[in-house]
């Protein structure tokens, strides 16, 4: 039961981190479904930047977690700027370039990836072995039953996380910065009357979003996948995506859609396991989250408000 | 120094195709109401938008507090106190009233002396004393999309006011208020002016600016034709030099022909989605060649009575009848072909598609019939044909004749296109809500002329109006409605003016 509760923590908080940039994004007005290319991308950066130090200095890569969280980070926002600059520099459409970045993504990361395997490291191979990072168990609340489970075993990322997440609140709805960025999603037309700039908000939202995703990308990568590779392309990202329109583009919300996606998918793996099923089983089993999406998006859909500027290219002449 | 505020000298400004301030020069005094007078397309909010930061003049100078200036920017705008309160609201639907208005420039305290963040109890206090100051009440903590239209106007204000404007630009304030609200707002307008500030106000409705205003320049294509003193003007002069010519205010009619029932109301009732009788046992006839006039405050129950003819809104109790056919439960559509043609209230949401063509917007009520269409295949050519018909016989103005998007025409022009496609059905029955909101007077006119030559031929026509002069004007027959309930119905001609507002009140019953 135990490995249910530290697997699926483990697995939701990465998903609420990026489901957060997500809400960034689209709270500002710009539809974002490049989630999973940027969590992708930014894997890729941290990976290769974790393997070429641990190369040139001869470090374990277990231990170069932080480093590569950091350099996962500005992966992930560089590549974030192929959206922005297209969404909102060249009023591309949203959908199209969020799909567009994803394929790109992919295909440029697994080239890469086996092209510096290659070149640099001699190796065939198409991943960047990473480990599994170090985790940590708090003596005595790790006692108390159930709830103990929480705190046993725990990846660092989760607390590096739960910090952020608390200073992307504070930052959306207690700054100025913050209150701008959710009128934008609303109605530019006021931001712009207000002499405001709505062009440099939603600029920096989807720059977040990227940060974000790329740091959630790099928790995956060394943790459930322990290494780099396209298999970081689990669709992830759409899950995050779900969990934020669950989450009616609210933190709190989406932070509980993001805990049954997780324990959904760790109890299908424990359920899978226990009944000692052959292995072409377990993957049925992990499909749970996503027929979970299916079935939540019946009873929610109804209640669910997006921002009323969601995808809407901001023209200051229509009215 | 001279002793304007505001001094725009020779100002012109030029869009590609047309010149839209043509060498304008006007002064304001520190303190007075100045309104600027013009039909649709005069250019008044083209001046205003130099002053506002909008825009910047091609030629010309402003000089503000007797400096020259280059507004450059709305911010730049603040800066020398001027501020503009919009025509389209420019307000987030999900934020209180304090957040809309802090937008921008927002009061910051810090957590701890480390976290900044917006101080919105502090900015909630300032805007509570701000509004109680200019007699603005609002409760700062209420949501936008929970207020009406002419609270969202108070915001507007109260954002122009909480930047210190000292320089107030109205843009046509009145165009979406209720009469007892243009009086309400008014007022606040003569106690800005009395505590100190500039009030420049745009409209092309003459009582405003006679109830209101000291001094008013009136603009005709680009032009500044004069600058008056409104006390010493009359109402026929000021509309006569806006115009160009002789407007009458008085629509010439003949007598009244009525002939056969056309629309019978039987008992109607329509309740609202919270189950709340908005229209009570109403009934009511309309002859061929009579127009019928509902008459009342807004949100009396009237525009529930047009939509529940039309087939918007589902009945909820009696019975409605066309040419004796019972019609209650039919679909639109059937409606429609039965023969009512309708102009609704709101010609944007409802009577057309902006980001369609002309052609296209005057054909949506046949589009699916012969010869428009055969076996589902739209035929252009004959949309085409029927467009020019319609914009020829009903001068339908627009930059690219059909091929027009409807959105880039003026306001006065989609109401014709809405009217002539309506008109072509040839339907016994028109229906027309609020048809002059929001359009000039030289169309005004026009729009009346085309009513009263419909009943000439012999339609039943049902006007749902809150312009009591409108309604006296054209009307034939008026029932006045209050609280859902038709008070009293009698010919126009046994009415005053005075007796209608009474009885709109709910102060006289029958």
């Amino acid at each position: 039961m135990d490995t249910v509760i530290i697997d699926g923590l483990s697995f939701a908080l990465p998903l609420f981190i990026m489901a957060i940039g997500g809400i960034y994004s689209e709270k500002s007005g710009i539809t974002n479904l490049a989630l999973e290319g940027f969590q992708g991308f930014g894997a890729f950066v941290g990976a290769l930047s974790a393997v070429l130090i641990a190369n040139a200095f001869g470090t374990d890569v277990q231990n170069l977690f932080y480093v590569s969280l950091l350099f996962s980070m500005i992966g992930g926002m560089s590549f974030s700027i192929i959206h922005a600059v297209l969404c909102i520099k060249f009023k591309a459409n949203q959908v199209i370039s969020g799909v567009v970045i994803n394929i790109l993504a992919l295909a440029l990361t697994a080239f890469l990836t086996t092209q510096i395997n290659a070149l640099v490291f001699g190796a065939a191979s198409d991943k960047f072995q990473l480990g599994v990072s170090e985790r940590f168990t708090i003596e005595g609340l790790a006692n108390i039953p159930v709830i103990g489970a929480v705190f046993t075993n725990v990846y660092p990322f989760q607390v590096i996380i739960i910090v952020i997440a608390i200073f992307a609140w504070y930052l959306l709805y207690k700054t100025k910065f913050g209150m701008r960025l959710r009128a934008s999603g609303e109605n530019p037309h006021s931001v712009d009357a207000a002499g405001v700039n709505v062009l440099k908000v939603r600029f920096s939202a989807v720059l977040i979003s990227g940060l974000l995703s790329g740091l959630a990308g790099m928790c995956f990568a060394y943790s459930i996948s322990a290494n780099f590779s396209s298999n970081i392309y689990m669709g992830y990202g759409f899950l995050a995506i779900a969990a934020l329109i669950f989450g009616n583009w609210r933190i709190l919300p989406t932070l509980a859609a993001c805990l049954l996606f997780g324990f959904a998918k760790s109890g299908g793996t424990f359920i899978a396991q226990s009944m000692a099923l052959p292995s072409s089983f377990t993957d049925l089993f992990m499909v749970l989250p996503y027929v979970l999406t299916l079935l939540l998006l019946i009873f929610f859909s109804k209640s669910n408000r997006a921002p009323r500027a969601l995808g809407e290219v901001y023209d200051k002449g229509k009215r | 120094m001279s002793d304007y505020i505001v001094e725009m000298k020779h100002i012109t400004k030029r869009f590609p195709g047309i010149v839209a301030n043509d060498d304008v020069s006007i002064g304001i005094k520190k303190g007075e109401i100045f309104a600027l007078l013009g039909e649709n397309g005069a250019g008044k909010s083209t001046l205003m938008s130099m002053l506002s930061g909008l825009y910047e003049p091609d030629e010309g100078d402003i000089y503000i507090r007797g400096e020259k200036v280059q507004i450059s920017s709305p911010n730049h705008a603040a800066n020398l106190n001027i501020g503009m309160v919009h025509q389209h609201f420019k307000l987030v639907p999900d934020y209180t009233i304090t957040e809309n208005i802090i937008l921008g420039v927002e009061p910051i305290s810090k957590f701890v002396g480390l976290f900044p963040y917006v101080d919105i109890r502090n900015a909630n206090r300032k805007i509570e004393e701000l509004s109680k100051n200019f007699g603005l009440e609002v409760d700062p903590t209420k949501k936008i999309a929970d207020l009406t239209v002419s609270m969202q106007q108070r915001v507007e204000i109260l954002k122009v006011l909480y930047r210190e404007a000292e320089i107030l630009i109205f843009d046509e304030p009145t165009a979406v208020l209720t009469p007892q609200e243009i009086d309400f707002l008014l007022g606040i307008i003569e106690g800005l002016r009395n505590s100190g500030k500039t009030i420049i106000l745009i409209t092309h409705k003459l009582e405003e600016i006679k109830k209101v205003a000291d001094r008013c320049a009136v603009l005709n294509k680009g032009k500044l034709v004069d600058v008056l003193d409104v006390k010493t003007t009359s109402v026929n002069h000021m509309a006569q030099l806006m115009v160009g010519r002789e407007v009458s205010f008085k629509s010439e009619k003949v007598p009244a022909q009525f002939k056969e029932e056309i629309l019978k109301v039987e008992h109607l009732t329509v309740k609202n989605e919270d189950g709340f009788e908005i229209v009570k046992d109403v009934s009511f006839t309309i002859h061929s060649g009579e127009i019928f006039a509902i008459a009342g405050v807004a949100d009396n129950g009237q525009v529930e009575i047009a939509d529940a003819i039309a087939g918007l809104t589902k009945v909820s109790g009696g019975k409605i009848f066309l040419e004796g056919k019972d019609i209650t439960n039919n679909s639109i559509r059937k409606r429609t072909e039965t023969g009512i043609s309708y102009i609704p209230e709101d010609r944007q949401s409802f009577g057309l598609f902006l980001d369609f063509d002309l052609s296209t917007n005057l054909a949506l009520k046949q589009y699916y019939k012969k010869p428009f269409s055969s076996r589902g295949i739209l035929n252009k050519q004959e949309f085409e044909q029927f467009g020019h018909k319609l914009i020829d016989q009903f001068d339908i103005r627009s930059g690219q004749s059909i091929k027009t998007q409807v959105r880039s025409m003026s306001g006065g022009n989609q109401q014709k296109a809405i009217i002539a496609r309506e008109i072509d059905l040839q339907s016994p029955l028109m229906i027309f809500v609020q048809p002059t909101r929001g359009v000039d007077i030289g169309a005004i006119e026009n729009i009346h002329n085309m009513m009263i030559q419909q009943r000439d031929q012999g339609k039943a026509i049902l006007l749902i109006s809150l312009e009591l002069d409108e309604i006296m004007n054209v009307a034939d027959t008026i029932g006045v409605i209050y609280n859902g309930q038709l008070q009293k119905i009698a010919s126009s001609e046994s009415l005053t003016t005075n007796e209608v507002g009474e009885y709109m009140m709910g102060a006289k019953h029958e």
